[in-house]
Protein backbone atom coordinates (compact mmCIF):
# COMPACT_ATOMS: atom_id res chain seq x y z
CA UNK A 1 0.00 0.00 0.00
CA UNK A 2 1.11 3.56 -1.12
CA UNK A 3 0.51 6.51 -1.00
CA UNK A 4 -1.05 8.80 -4.05
CA UNK A 5 -2.39 12.19 -5.47
CA UNK A 6 -4.53 11.83 -8.30
CA UNK A 7 -5.78 14.56 -10.17
CA UNK A 8 -7.75 14.35 -13.20
CA UNK A 9 -9.85 16.82 -15.79
CA UNK A 10 -12.83 16.03 -16.91
CA UNK A 11 -14.67 17.38 -20.02
CA UNK A 12 -17.06 20.45 -18.98
CA UNK A 13 -19.90 18.88 -20.57
CA UNK A 14 -19.60 15.29 -18.59
CA UNK A 15 -19.48 17.68 -15.48
CA UNK A 16 -22.86 16.02 -14.18
CA UNK A 17 -20.91 12.33 -13.93
CA UNK A 18 -18.46 13.31 -11.96
CA UNK A 19 -19.83 12.24 -8.63
CA UNK A 20 -20.59 8.97 -10.21
CA UNK A 21 -17.36 9.00 -11.33
CA UNK A 22 -15.51 9.40 -8.03
CA UNK A 23 -17.97 6.95 -6.71
CA UNK A 24 -16.50 4.16 -8.61
CA UNK A 25 -12.83 5.01 -7.94
CA UNK A 26 -14.21 4.95 -4.60
CA UNK A 27 -15.04 1.72 -4.67
CA UNK A 28 -12.26 -0.08 -6.63
CA UNK A 29 -9.91 1.34 -4.06
CA UNK A 30 -12.36 0.38 -1.43
CA UNK A 31 -12.61 -3.45 -2.20
CA UNK A 32 -9.09 -3.97 -2.24
CA UNK A 33 -8.77 -2.32 1.02
CA UNK A 34 -7.41 0.84 0.40
CA UNK A 35 -8.64 4.25 1.67
CA UNK A 36 -9.09 7.79 0.23
CA UNK A 37 -7.86 9.92 2.73
CA UNK A 38 -8.76 13.01 1.15
CA UNK A 39 -11.62 14.42 -1.73
CA UNK A 40 -11.98 17.88 -3.24
CA UNK A 41 -14.15 18.55 -6.36
CA UNK A 42 -12.46 22.65 -7.47
CA UNK A 43 -15.35 22.48 -9.71
CA UNK A 44 -14.99 24.46 -13.31
CA UNK A 45 -11.72 25.33 -13.66
CA UNK A 46 -10.46 27.82 -16.29
CA UNK A 47 -7.17 26.17 -18.15
CA UNK A 48 -4.26 28.00 -18.64
CA UNK A 49 -4.02 27.12 -21.69
CA UNK A 50 -6.69 24.73 -24.38
CA UNK A 51 -7.03 21.09 -24.56
CA UNK A 52 -9.01 19.76 -26.94
CA UNK A 53 -9.37 22.94 -27.92
CA UNK A 54 -11.69 23.88 -24.44
CA UNK A 55 -10.98 26.20 -22.29
CA UNK A 56 -12.58 25.06 -19.42
CA UNK A 57 -12.74 21.74 -17.38
CA UNK A 58 -13.68 20.06 -14.57
CA UNK A 59 -10.87 19.08 -11.93
CA UNK A 60 -11.33 16.43 -9.08
CA UNK A 61 -8.63 15.94 -6.66
CA UNK A 62 -7.88 12.21 -4.48
CA UNK A 63 -5.59 11.40 -2.47
CA UNK A 64 -5.55 7.84 -1.56
CA UNK A 65 -3.58 4.92 0.13
CA UNK A 66 -4.24 1.90 -2.35
CA UNK A 67 -1.93 -0.99 -4.12
CA UNK A 68 -0.31 -0.35 -7.20
CA UNK A 69 -2.84 -3.22 -9.30
CA UNK A 70 -5.48 -0.68 -8.30
CA UNK A 71 -3.53 2.70 -9.42
CA UNK A 72 -3.18 0.80 -13.00
CA UNK A 73 -6.61 -0.06 -12.84
CA UNK A 74 -7.35 3.80 -12.72
CA UNK A 75 -5.29 4.74 -14.81
CA UNK A 76 -6.39 2.28 -17.62
CA UNK A 77 -10.01 3.68 -16.86
CA UNK A 78 -8.60 7.28 -17.43
CA UNK A 79 -7.31 6.33 -20.70
CA UNK A 80 -10.11 4.56 -22.00
CA UNK A 81 -13.00 7.45 -20.45
CA UNK A 82 -13.25 10.24 -23.45
CA UNK A 83 -14.66 12.62 -20.52
CA UNK A 84 -10.94 12.74 -18.75
CA UNK A 85 -9.16 15.11 -20.82
CA UNK A 86 -5.89 14.61 -18.85
CA UNK A 87 -4.98 12.99 -15.50
CA UNK A 88 -1.79 13.06 -13.38
CA UNK A 89 -0.64 10.72 -10.70
CA UNK A 90 1.93 11.41 -7.95
CA UNK A 91 3.51 9.57 -5.11
CA UNK A 92 2.91 10.29 -2.05
CA UNK A 93 5.11 9.85 1.28
CA UNK A 94 2.11 9.80 3.84
CA UNK A 95 -1.46 10.65 3.51
CA UNK A 96 -2.33 14.20 3.03
CA UNK A 97 -5.81 15.65 4.37
CA UNK A 98 -5.64 18.90 4.82
CA UNK A 99 -7.53 21.67 2.22
CA UNK A 100 -4.98 22.34 -0.76
CA UNK A 101 -4.62 25.75 -1.25
CA UNK A 102 -6.30 25.84 -4.39
CA UNK A 103 -9.41 24.43 -2.71
CA UNK A 104 -9.26 27.45 -0.26
CA UNK A 105 -9.05 29.46 -2.89
CA UNK A 106 -12.47 28.16 -4.31
CA UNK A 107 -14.00 28.98 -0.45
CA UNK A 108 -12.71 32.68 -0.02
CA UNK A 109 -13.14 33.62 -3.72
CA UNK A 110 -17.30 34.52 -3.13
CA UNK A 111 -16.76 37.06 -0.20
CA UNK A 112 -13.93 38.79 -0.42
CA UNK A 113 -12.89 37.95 -3.99
CA UNK A 114 -12.14 42.32 -4.46
CA UNK A 115 -8.86 41.90 -1.49
CA UNK A 116 -7.80 38.79 -3.07
CA UNK A 117 -7.45 40.34 -6.40
CA UNK A 118 -5.69 43.28 -5.04
CA UNK A 119 -3.11 41.51 -3.05
CA UNK A 120 -2.29 39.65 -6.45
CA UNK A 121 -1.40 42.78 -8.51
CA UNK A 122 0.58 44.29 -5.44
CA UNK A 123 2.71 41.04 -5.06
CA UNK A 124 2.90 41.49 -8.97
CA UNK A 125 4.06 44.90 -9.08
CA UNK A 126 6.90 43.79 -6.53
CA UNK A 127 7.85 40.67 -8.91
CA UNK A 128 8.50 43.38 -11.85
CA UNK A 129 10.40 46.33 -9.91
CA UNK A 130 12.43 42.97 -8.55
CA UNK A 131 12.90 42.01 -12.79
CA UNK A 132 13.58 45.55 -13.19
CA UNK A 133 16.54 46.31 -10.48
CA UNK A 134 18.16 43.06 -11.69
CA UNK A 135 18.16 43.95 -15.24
CA UNK A 136 20.05 47.40 -13.99
CA UNK A 137 22.33 45.29 -12.94
CA UNK A 138 23.23 43.33 -16.12
CA UNK B 1 28.39 57.18 -8.18
CA UNK B 2 26.72 54.91 -10.68
CA UNK B 3 26.91 52.19 -8.08
CA UNK B 4 23.00 51.51 -7.43
CA UNK B 5 21.89 49.78 -4.08
CA UNK B 6 19.86 46.99 -4.56
CA UNK B 7 17.74 44.79 -1.95
CA UNK B 8 19.38 42.08 -0.90
CA UNK B 9 17.81 38.91 -2.30
CA UNK B 10 17.20 36.02 0.10
CA UNK B 11 15.48 32.20 -0.50
CA UNK B 12 11.74 32.68 0.39
CA UNK B 13 11.39 28.86 1.18
CA UNK B 14 14.31 28.60 3.69
CA UNK B 15 13.82 32.50 5.38
CA UNK B 16 9.77 30.88 5.79
CA UNK B 17 10.52 27.08 6.54
CA UNK B 18 8.67 25.66 3.65
CA UNK B 19 10.17 22.12 3.50
CA UNK B 20 7.99 21.18 0.33
CA UNK B 21 6.54 23.01 -2.23
CA UNK B 22 2.88 21.74 -3.22
CA UNK B 23 2.48 21.99 -6.56
CA UNK B 24 -1.06 23.46 -5.77
CA UNK B 25 0.23 26.57 -4.53
CA UNK B 26 -0.52 28.67 -7.37
CA UNK B 27 -0.22 32.09 -5.32
CA UNK B 28 3.46 30.89 -4.79
CA UNK B 29 4.38 29.24 -7.91
CA UNK B 30 3.24 32.60 -9.27
CA UNK B 31 6.07 34.32 -7.54
CA UNK B 32 8.55 32.16 -9.81
CA UNK B 33 7.16 32.57 -13.30
CA UNK B 34 7.74 35.89 -15.45
CA UNK B 35 5.54 37.19 -17.43
CA UNK B 36 6.18 34.86 -20.52
CA UNK B 37 5.57 32.04 -18.40
CA UNK B 38 9.01 30.97 -17.66
CA UNK B 39 10.76 29.69 -14.51
CA UNK B 40 12.19 32.63 -13.33
CA UNK B 41 16.17 31.51 -12.69
CA UNK B 42 17.73 30.99 -8.89
CA UNK B 43 20.39 33.24 -9.70
CA UNK B 44 17.86 36.41 -9.74
CA UNK B 45 15.46 35.16 -7.52
CA UNK B 46 17.72 34.06 -4.62
CA UNK B 47 16.11 30.78 -4.30
CA UNK B 48 18.12 27.77 -2.74
CA UNK B 49 19.52 25.11 -4.64
CA UNK B 50 17.37 22.79 -3.32
CA UNK B 51 13.84 24.51 -3.41
CA UNK B 52 14.51 25.74 -6.91
CA UNK B 53 15.05 22.09 -8.07
CA UNK B 54 11.50 21.31 -6.12
CA UNK B 55 10.16 24.68 -7.25
CA UNK B 56 10.79 23.49 -10.45
CA UNK B 57 9.07 20.44 -10.68
CA UNK B 58 6.35 21.94 -8.77
CA UNK B 59 5.71 24.33 -11.86
CA UNK B 60 5.79 22.02 -14.48
CA UNK B 61 3.32 19.78 -12.90
CA UNK B 62 1.25 22.68 -12.46
CA UNK B 63 1.87 23.56 -16.27
CA UNK B 64 1.07 19.84 -17.24
CA UNK B 65 -2.41 20.29 -15.51
CA UNK B 66 -3.23 23.39 -17.20
CA UNK B 67 -3.12 25.08 -13.61
CA UNK B 68 -0.09 27.54 -15.23
CA UNK B 69 0.56 28.59 -18.58
CA UNK B 70 3.58 27.02 -20.36
CA UNK B 71 4.11 30.39 -22.60
CA UNK B 72 2.25 33.89 -23.17
CA UNK B 73 1.85 32.74 -26.37
CA UNK B 74 -0.82 30.18 -26.21
CA UNK B 75 -3.44 30.74 -28.81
Amino acid sequence: MRHYEIVFLVHPDQSEQVPAMVERYRGIINADGGQVHRFEDWGRRQLAYPIQKLHKAHYVLLNVETSQEVIEELVQGFRFNDAVLRHMIVRMDEPVTETSPLAKEEESKPAPAAKSDDADESSDEDSTEDNAEEAAEA
Amino acid sequence: MSRYFRRRKFCKFSAEGIETIDYKDLALLKQYIAENGKIVPSRITGTKARYQRQLAVAIRRARYLALLPYTDRHS
